[in-house]
């Protein structure tokens, strides 16, 4: 059962509430190509007054202030702050497995991957920020959340076991937050962050995990099968494979941390049981700093 | 039988197999039980592991133990446990087993035979000898003392009879060969059979005797004797059961077709007996071939129908116009009198009398209505037409041609006895001894004034059935397709003579009626004139119909004697009659005055098999129940 979107939005806005209001660094501002809410602290291309200037050649008469003009004899021109076109991206996996919950007490990853998604997306569209899902042209406003959050929810589950973020919609100068169980074949994942680092995109891999994935708490005769039932593996003693699936998830993790490293992004889990502001807090921090 | 505590079993053997479960505990336990069929994202990162050690997770120890419960409840239960089970009583010398083998002793036969074995296993045990005496009527002479063991498959083939326990005529005779120190088991069916007093004295004195007497009430039904047909219900318990009439629906298919209730009970000497009425339609009531005590399997619960429960469906066509103080004067009111006591009369106008399918249509004085259109079909198709003569029909001009008459009829009529005529009125002469009216008696006073005289013919003589004292014919029959035409020479009031208000007019049109839709190729009889009979369906002492499998005549004196060995309950026929021979019948409740009488409750213990084998049905569908919760992960995961 998939929440409305109504009712996504208003969870995610009670989660967000307790945020301040979240500025994206900006160090790629001078590739910026469109101009974004982030004041430069120098004259250019914005929406807000930055300094009166005499007119210089080349000033269009267009461009000269002329209430300002009129008070004395020589032109001025009005300057606006230059800004810069910071957007965030946002991309939840919807992989067969991301359907998973391991108990009635908890949500769906799916769930809980929409309800962070909406409400960093909110946090960062009250900032300012231009935001989208992935493969969408990321927009300001408010009106934008409630696109996202009709998006999210309309998006069926797939088939199959795997779902890889669109390496062909990485733009220049986005900021990109992934969130997935990282689970699945784990060379698409690499692959886009090797493009991401070579476009100088910057993110952050969220893996959202059940309990039971992070726990293993299965004894005796079990079969297993993968959220699609692609995969399956049939075992007399579940519990005698639990270390051995403990050390195989720590080097997932260890293995896309490190290669999330070395491209400058960052890497984080949460965990379905835990509170959601928790990651939020993170995230917000993670992509501040 | 081995006694542990306050049990005992009646096949110990068995036990043996409870050894087994300790075997059985440890194949169940190495069993694997199905596996969980877990839905898991992280399926990929389990790929190629290895079980650390692969041994198989043991079966729940709640499952085995339901499991290995209901494996040794089953084997206690087939062991035969009885709860505190009566001693056995009586001495321990040689046995002989009365076995009442009536049919009040057919509906707890199985636990007679039960009591008779249990009786015959101690013998057996004992090394004593055994004599079995069935009181079916069909033992005599003494009695044979064998090996027990060897009495026991004649025990277990016994059946019950369907006519009345019967003890052999000689008690002294019968016991000559009996040992002593005998002790006698009588498992009685609870009624007074002759002879029963005379075997109670014998056995009284010669042996210890203990005797059985039956669990439930024993119910008989009988025909009631009246005009208007009836059941009478007895029994020994005071609570009446309904009876069901059985019979063939319409499909032709046997099933119950009604249900009756007794009436007012009348309790007589430890016998009450209720009188159960018949009233149903004619139509319903010709399809029954049996009544039946609901619940007693027992042949003389069981009635089956012949001829005599048959109500006839009488038409009655003529002119009925005299008025309120001529009624003594219309022909039809001697006729509704006669008939109107044994038979269902309708009245009207030809076509619509023959619209309601009757079984014998009487015209009185009529000419010209025999021309209706279906009258001839009706009756080629087995219907009797039963006409008088009268004086309508004499002054007819026409009257050589009238059609549906058994003979022809000279025009004009005859009077005797009249101021113009010269002879006396003439009596009725004796019937003969093979026509319908064979063994009626002639009252005296019967004077016919006046007839109608037949054309002579050469079969003229067949066809009359009754005749005056002058040889000339009163009445006569002719067969048409499967029907008859009967001719009454005279008139059906007292007219022409006063054979209407005599009571053999009632009579005659009685065996008349009575011989409708039986076909008309030859003339019935009384049941006592008939000299054999042939059995078509016999019963069992259960109340069981089947066909006999070799018809042995019955002679018509055993016949009237009720059933007998030679002449088994069931439904007989005689030239066109079909009798039944009913077993029930009056009853009367036997006393054991000083003799030792087996209870019921304390007789075999509580039989706890049944209980058990529940017990175990019940562990098994826990076990049922705990498997599909362990596997219930299989159906999240389907879905």
């Amino acid at each position: 059962m998939r929440p409305a979107p109504d009712q996504l939005r208003a969870e995610a806005e009670g989660a967000s509430a307790g945020l301040p209001a979240l500025m994206l660094s900006a160090e790629r501002l001078a590739a910026a190509l469109v101009a974004g809410a982030h004041g430069q602290r120098r004259a250019g291309l914005g929406e807000d007054f930055w300094q009166y200037r005499p007119a210089t050649a080349g000033d269009t008469a267009r461009s000269i202030d002329w209430r300002r003009s009129a008070r004395t004899d020589a032109q001025y021109v009005r300057d606006r702050e230059a800004q810069v076109a910071q957007s965030a991206v946002i991309w939840v996996s919807a992989a067969a497995g991301m359907e998973y919950s391991g108990g009635a007490d908890r949500p769906a990853k799916r769930d809980r991957a929409d309800l962070l998604a909406l409400s960093l997306a909110m946090a960062l569209l009250a900032a300012g920020e231009r935001v989208a899902l992935a493969g969408q042209p990321p927009r300001p406003g408010r009106v934008q959340a409630e696109r996202m959050a009709q998006a999210l929810v309309a998006r069926a589950p797939l088939p199959g076991d795997e779902d890889a973020p669109p390496a062909e919609a990485l733009r220049p100068g986005q900021r990109i937050v992934l969130f997935d169980d990282f689970l699945g074949d784990p060379q698409p994942v690499l692959d886009y962050l090797a493009r991401a680092a070579g476009l100088g995109v910057q993110g952050v891999l969220m893996q959202v995990l059940d309990p039971d994935e992070e726990g293993f708490p299965w004894r005796g005769a079990v079969l297993f099968r993968s959220g699609s039932g692609a995969l399956r593996h049939d075992t007399r003693d579940a519990a005698g494979l639990r270390m051995a699936y403990l050390a195989r998830l720590a080097e997932r993790r260890e293995a896309l941390s490190r290669a999330g490293r070395s491209a400058g992004w960052h890497f984080g889990t949460h965990d379905t049981t835990a509170p959601p502001s928790q990651a939020l807090l993170w995230l917000w921090s993670v992509l501040e700093g | 039988m081995l006694l542990i505590g306050p049990i005992g079993f009646l096949t110990p053997w068995l036990l043996a197999a409870l050894a087994a479960l300790p075997a059985l505990w440890l194949i169940l336990r190495a069993m694997p039980p199905s596996p969980r069929l877990v839905r898991f994202p992280g399926t990929r990162l389990l790929l190629g592991l290895r079980d650390p050690h692969p041994v198989a997770r043991h079966t729940p120890w709640w499952l085995l133990l339901l499991r290995v419960l209901a494996v040794a409840a089953l084997i206690l239960g087939f062991a035969g446990p009885v709860w505190k089970p009566a001693p056995d009583q009586g001495g321990q010398g040689p046995l002989l087993i009365v076995m009442d083998a009536g049919w009040a002793a057919a509906p707890d036969w199985p636990q007679r035979q039960a009591r008779a074995l249990r009786a015959l296993e101690r013998a057996a045990a004992a090394g004593q000898p055994a004599a079995l005496l069935v009181a079916d009527g069909r033992e005599d002479g003494a009695l044979a003392f064998q090996p027990a063991p060897d009495l026991a498959a004649q025990l277990r083939a016994l059946r019950p009879a369907s006519w009345e326990t019967r003890y052999p005529p000689d008690p002294a005779a019968a016991l000559a060969g009996a040992p002593a120190g005998l002790s006698a088991l009588w498992l009685s069916d609870g009624l007074d059979h002759p002879g029963r007093a005379e075997w109670l004295a014998a056995l009284s004195a010669r042996a210890a005797l203990t005797v059985v007497p039956p669990e439930g009430p024993r119910q008989s039904l009988e025909l009631a004797a009246g005009d208007q047909p009836a059941l009478r219900l007895r029994s020994t318990g005071a609570a009446a059961s309904d009876v069901l009439a059985i019979g063939r629906d319409p499909q032709g298919m046997p099933r119950e077709l009604a249900r009756l209730k007794p009436g007012e009970g009348a309790q007589d000497r430890g016998v009450t007996s209720w009188p159960v009425p018949i009233d149903l339609p004619s139509e319903l009531r010709n399809r029954i071939t049996r009544f039946e005590v609901e619940g007693q399997a027992s042949a003389g619960a069981v009635l089956l129908a012949d001829d005599s429960l048959r109500r006839r469906k009488v038409a009655l066509v003529g002119d009925d116009r005299a008025g309120e103080g001529q009624r003594l004067l219309s022909p039809l009111h001697y006729l509704r009198r006669a008939l109107a006591p044994s038979t269902d009369l309708i009245e009207g106008g030809m076509g619509d009398v023959l619209q309601a399918a009757p079984d014998v249509i009487v015209l009185a004085d009529q000419i010209g209505l025999a021309d209706t259109p279906g009258l001839r079909e009706w009756v080629e198709q087995g219907g009797l037409l039963i006409r008088f003569a009268g004086p309508r029909m004499a002054a007819s001009e026409r009257l050589a041609e009238e059609p549906l008459l058994p003979v022809r009829l000279r025009a004009g009529g005859r009077d005797i006895g009249g101021a113009l005529a010269w002879g006396e009125p003439r009596g009725v002469a004796e019937f003969a001894a093979d026509g319908p009216f064979a063994g009626l008696a002639v009252p005296a006073d019967v004077a016919v004034r006046a007839q109608l005289l037949a054309e002579p013919a050469p079969d003229l003589g067949d066809r009359v059935i009754a005749r005056l004292s002058d040889g000339t014919p009163l009445v006569t029959r002719a067969a048409l397709g499967q029907g008859q035409l009967v001719l009454f020479h005279t008139t059906a009031n007292a007219e022409w003579s006063n054979l209407a208000i005599s009571g053999l007019f009632v009579e005659m049109l009685d065996r008349l009626v009575r011989s409708a839709r039986v076909s008309a190729e030859t003339p019935e009889a009384d049941p006592a004139e008939q000299p054999f009979w042939l059995p078509e369906l016999v019963l069992d002492g259960f109340g069981r119909a089947a066909e006999p499998g070799d018809p042995v005549p019955v002679a018509a004196a055993d016949f009237a004697r009720g059933p007998a060995p030679a002449a088994p309950a069931g439904l007989y026929r005689g030239g066109e009659r079909m009798v039944a021979l009913n077993a029930g019948g009056p009853m009367a409740p036997a006393d054991w005055p000083g003799i030792r009488i087996e209870r019921a409750a304390e007789a075999p213990g509580l039989d706890l098999r049944g209980w058990l084998v529940a017990l175990a049905a019940l562990l098994l569908a826990l076990d049922a129940l705990g498997s599909a919760w362990l596997a219930r992960g299989r159906r999240g995961a389907m879905a």
